[in-house]
């Protein structure tokens, strides 16, 4: 009879230490393999950014990429020229943009105006717009900062 | 020196004699009514009556000084307090050192020599005293005296082409200008702005018309309660400009883009600008908010009722940082004044929709910033969030700027985007904070876990050692 | 499972394996616990493995890239942030466990023959160790880390005639730069690993074969007063338990202290304050500092580095000098010598940190 309730605790103990086991064995798999799968995102993008091929980019155009957390504005002048400044106006930190009428760096909060060197020409800007790198490789055309 | 009379000094009796037309013009000289003689500055002996003798250069005759020796002769006097004290006179000797710093003192063209001497603008024979009506550099004459060469383009030209030489002209236009031109010489002329001896280029933050020195040098007359009186012009501009936004940026920032007194009234052509044309004065910075003002029903209504355009709402010279406050019907509200829920309705209704709008973007915009705030404080990364967070703060910067069309439909476009950002960097941060509630969660399911296997590892091992 | 170990048992004779093992004792006495840390620091070495593994896959090298990798894998990737924390808190572990398990061999006089190359092997993973933490650091290209590199690796220039050459491999040009980087990450993740791996094989290799070792007073007990236990299954459990606490302690600082990632290093800007060592470096930092600059004609640096490198010398070859000891008797010199030296570590951190 002890014997019994000796061999039943020792059942109980071994499903416990293997379902433990077990359970363990789930807890660090888990993680592990959510690792291991690729993320949304599947690398990191930084300080050279590939905006894509430059035949698909239009003359006297602006785009807004994303430079790490900042955000910068790639343009196409009309000329097929690429220029990169950061997109962040002097004057208060809103985003600026591309005019291609008046083939301006714009910003729409106060109308400052910056000609295509980034230089601060018009309404309230106290600074130019810092520029970045645009490089071509092949086809592709890499923005990058300006060490 | 022997002060003589006139009568022993054979310099002037003989040069009257033959006409000479400078020792005419020295007899009213105030240097002859102080018993200078020719001698003094020309050299010789002036008691010879023999010319050869009188004005031979063995016994130190010069003849007329030529180039800087001009100016040179001139501060032998007049940079010597001591001498200067001996003639009675109390005016300052440091003139020489003030204008070797200025602007003048350039090299003139024709050899290194400065591009004015003491006689370019006070003369040379018949010099009076600046007090006199007679004097060039009396406030009466001055403003001849400096045009002279500053409205001469074909001289400016040789020194600073890029410099305008319309200043008379546009002086003219002025008030001060005008009263100068009658003789009032309480009104500002050319040296009053720009100094005398010391004159500097306006980008030398040492001229009194640099941009941040220029108010100071405007309210040194403007700030005068005596002077001002008898104009009716009140005196308390410097002060309310000091306060302003502006003035902090310019006076206490050096903020160069930030306006002094000339970029609104001018220059030389300084005038208050008309009730109409104050939104193009203010828009010469501020153009957007110009731009939306001009099409916008209120450029109108203002104008026929007379209201100075953004002064209406903003004020002159005291401007402040605006807030959101100013929009709206409620207390401190600007729009208040003229749209009453009885009274001018629709502009009520207006200012009342779009208030809400802009107060309802920036609490989205205090809510997902805390949200982000308090994830990033638990140590999530939430960069792309952040990101984001700069287009609502955009879209509200923008939003203030287009108030200025009074239009709704446009306010309400602008707000939304900045909404529509807003609630995208909410959830962000929401599912940033329920990502730190699943790490503590999973911990404590995997502490679970991992409790349970050493428990009972304990018991087997202790099992097996019994 | 029995079919499984009978199958691999004609082969490979696994019941020889688990005889030898069951042959070998542990010795109980009241310093038993200090056998665990050997197996904490193994166990800790294993995790450093598996997540350094898991790491790589993500992180890249580079002056650009660094920073932005590691922000990628704590943002980006599910449970990135778990891994990296687990590796930083797991690589501080590591080396106190080391440190405790180096100090209680000490004082149990452990060293003693016959095991002085296990003495030796295990100094020269301690070594290995720091080398790990040094050049680890510097990989995620934070400016705290960027600077502390700089301040090391400085450090190491002062001395005379090969301390230039040395600074130079090091950073691989004059400055701390992205080759600094690629040279650190080669050897935190290659070189280091290798010759840690074959020490660590020797190092276990010696101790299956000589067993564990005994305090000299278990030795002098008569034979039947002395109590063991098996290594295997009943210390190789404990060890396990020990593991899985550890385990969990990691979990736990990992999600309530993540490893934080800072400020991304500018070379350009100038060193922010406050700029430290990791702690294990601490008191070498700040006895580098209190020293005046010249002592006599020597250069104050230099001595600083001088004696430690000296007294580095001297500790790793205690077996080879504590005659006393090797003949049995009880050396306390040796006991002076471990008890100042943890004095003297924990004094000058804690000066470190204050300061």
């Amino acid at each position: 009879m002890q014997e019994n309730t000796q061999q039943k605790r020792r059942d109980f103990l071994q499903y416990i230490l293997g379902g433990s086991f077990l359970a363990w064995l789930g807890a660090i798999i888990y993680p592990v393999l959510s690792y291991l799968k690729p993320p949304k995102q599947a690398e990191v993008e930084v300080n050279s950014v590939n905006v894509g091929k430059s035949s698909s980019i239009a003359l006297n155009s602006g785009q807004i990429i994303k430079f790490g957390t900042k955000p910068v504005l790639l343009v196409r002048t009309a000329q097929g020229n690429f220029k990169a400044f950061s997109a962040v106006c002097t004057h208060l930190d809103c985003t600026v943009q591309y005019k291609n009428d008046l083939g301006l760096i714009w910003c729409a909060c106060h109308n400052g105006k910056y000609d295509l060197n980034g230089r601060n020409i018009s309404g309230p800007p106290p600074r130019p717009l810092s520029e970045y790198r645009v490089t071509l490789q092949g086809d592709d055309v890499l923005v990058s900062k300006i060490a | 020196m022997v002060i003589l009379s006139r009568a022993d000094d054979q310099c002037v009796t003989c040069h009257n004699s033959i006409e000479d037309k400078p020792s005419l013009l020295f007899k009213n000289d105030i240097h002859q009514q102080n018993g200078i003689s020719c001698a003094d500055c020309h050299g010789g002996d002036r008691k010879s009556e023999d010319a050869d003798q009188a004005m031979n250069k063995k016994i130190g005759y010069k003849g007329i000084p030529k180039g800087n020796d001009i100016t040179k002769t001139c501060s032998e006097c007049h940079n010597n307090q001591a001498k200067m004290k001996r003639f009675g006179s109390s005016i300052k000797t440091n003139q020489l050192e003030f204008f070797a710093t200025s602007v003048h003192s350039g090299g003139s063209i024709d050899g290194g020599e400065w591009i004015a001497q003491c006689i370019t603008c006070h003369g040379a024979h018949g010099v009076s005293s600046v007090k006199s009506m007679q004097s060039p550099v009396h406030p009466a004459n001055v403003v001849k005296t400096c045009t002279k060469c500053h409205s001469d383009p074909s001289y400016m030209k040789k020194y600073n082409p890029s410099l305008p030489v319309d200043q008379l002209s546009k002086y003219h236009t002025s008030i001060h200008g005008s009263l100068n031109k009658k003789g009032n010489i309480d009104a500002a002329e050319c040296a009053s702005c720009h100094g005398s001896h010391n004159i500097y280029r306006p980008a030398d933050t040492r001229s009194t018309v640099n941009a941040v020195n220029l108010p100071s040098t405007c309210a040194k007359c403007h700030s005068d309660v005596q002077k001002m009186k008898k104009y009716n012009i009140p005196t308390d501009q410097y002060k309310k400009f000091a306060k302003s936004v502006h003035g902090k940026a310019l006076l206490e920032k050096h903020d160069l883009g930030a306006p002094a007194c000339n970029d609104c009234h001018g220059n030389h052509g300084a005038i208050p600008p008309g009730v109409e044309s104050i939104s193009n004065v203010c828009g010469t910075c501020h153009a957007l908010n110009a731009d939306l003002f001009a099409s916008s029903p209120h450029k109108k209504a203002f104008d026929q009722r007379k209201y100075p355009e953004c002064e209406t709402c903003h004020g002159n010279h005291e401007i402040v940082a605006t807030t959101d406050a100013l929009l709206g019907v409620g207390v401190g509200s600007v729009c208040s004044k003229c749209h009453k829920s009885n009274e001018n309705q629709k502009g009520f209704v207006a200012a009342q929709f779009m208030r809400g709008l802009i107060d309802s973007l920036e609490l989205s915009e205090k809510n997902a910033k805390g949200l982000i705030e308090e994830a990033q404080q638990k140590g999530m990364e939430v960069g792309e969030a952040k990101f984001k967070l700069r287009d609502v703060r955009q879209s509200r910067l923008e939003s203030r700027t287009m108030v200025h069309a009074f239009n709704p439909e446009k306010f309400k476009d602008v707000v939304n985007k900045g909404l529509e950002a807003a609630q995208f960097v909410k959830s962000e941060g929401q599912s940033a904070l329920d990502e730190y509630q699943f790490r503590r969660f999973g911990l404590g399911v995997a502490s679970f876990i991992i409790t349970l296997l050493a428990v009972s590892l304990f018991l087997y091992i202790r099992r097996i050692e019994r | 499972m029995k079919k499984i170990f009978q199958w691999l048992d004609e082969r490979f004779e696994l019941d020889a394996l688990v005889k030898f093992m069951g042959k070998k004792y542990v010795p109980i006495h009241s310093h038993s616990v200090w056998y665990y840390f050997g197996g904490v620091s193994l166990f800790l070495f294993i995790i450093q493995v598996i997540t350094g593994i898991l790491l790589l896959l993500y992180y890249k090298g580079g002056e650009d890239l660094a920073f932005e990798s590691i922000q990628f894998i704590m943002s980006k990737v599910s449970f990135g942030w778990l891994i990296r924390s687990i590796h930083s808190w797991s690589a501080n572990l590591f080396v106190l466990s080391a440190m405790i398990h180096m100090f209680s061999v000490v004082f149990e006089r452990a060293y003693r023959k016959p095991r002085e190359l296990t003495w030796l092997s295990g100094m020269l993973m301690f070594f290995l160790i720091l080398g790990f933490g040094f050049s680890g650091y510097l990989l995620p290209w934070n400016e705290l880390a960027f600077f502390a590199t700089k301040v090391g690796t400085d450090i190491v220039g002062v001395i005379p005639m090969i301390g230039k050459p040395i600074m130079m491999l090091l950073r691989g040009g004059e400055e701390v730069t992205g080759a600094t980087l690629t040279r650190f990450y080669g050897i935190h993740v290659a070189i280091l690993p290798g010759m840690f791996t074959i020490l660590l094989g020797l190092h276990l290799l010696f101790v299956q074969r000589q067993g564990m070792s005994e305090p000299i007073e278990f030795t002098n007990t008569p034979e039947h007063e002395r109590e063991t236990m098996p290594f295997f299954p009943n210390f190789f459990l404990r060890d396990l338990l020990l593991w899985l606490i550890v385990l969990n302690v990691l979990a736990i600082l990992a999600v309530f202290f993540p490893w934080e990632l800072g400020v991304k290093a500018d070379p350009f800007a100038s060193a922010p304050a406050g700029i430290q060592p990791e702690w294990y470096f601490m008191f070498m930092f700040q006895t580098l500092k209190m020293i005046p600059s010249h002592v006599l004609f020597i250069d104050g640096e230099l001595l600083g580095i001088g004696l430690f490198g000296l007294a580095g010398l001297v500790w790793t070859l205690i077996p080879f000098w504590d005659r006393k000891t090797a003949r049995g008797e009880h050396n306390r010199f040796i006991n002076y010598i471990a008890f100042f030296a943890i004095c003297y570590i924990i004094l000058l951190t804690t000066i470190g940190w204050l300061s």
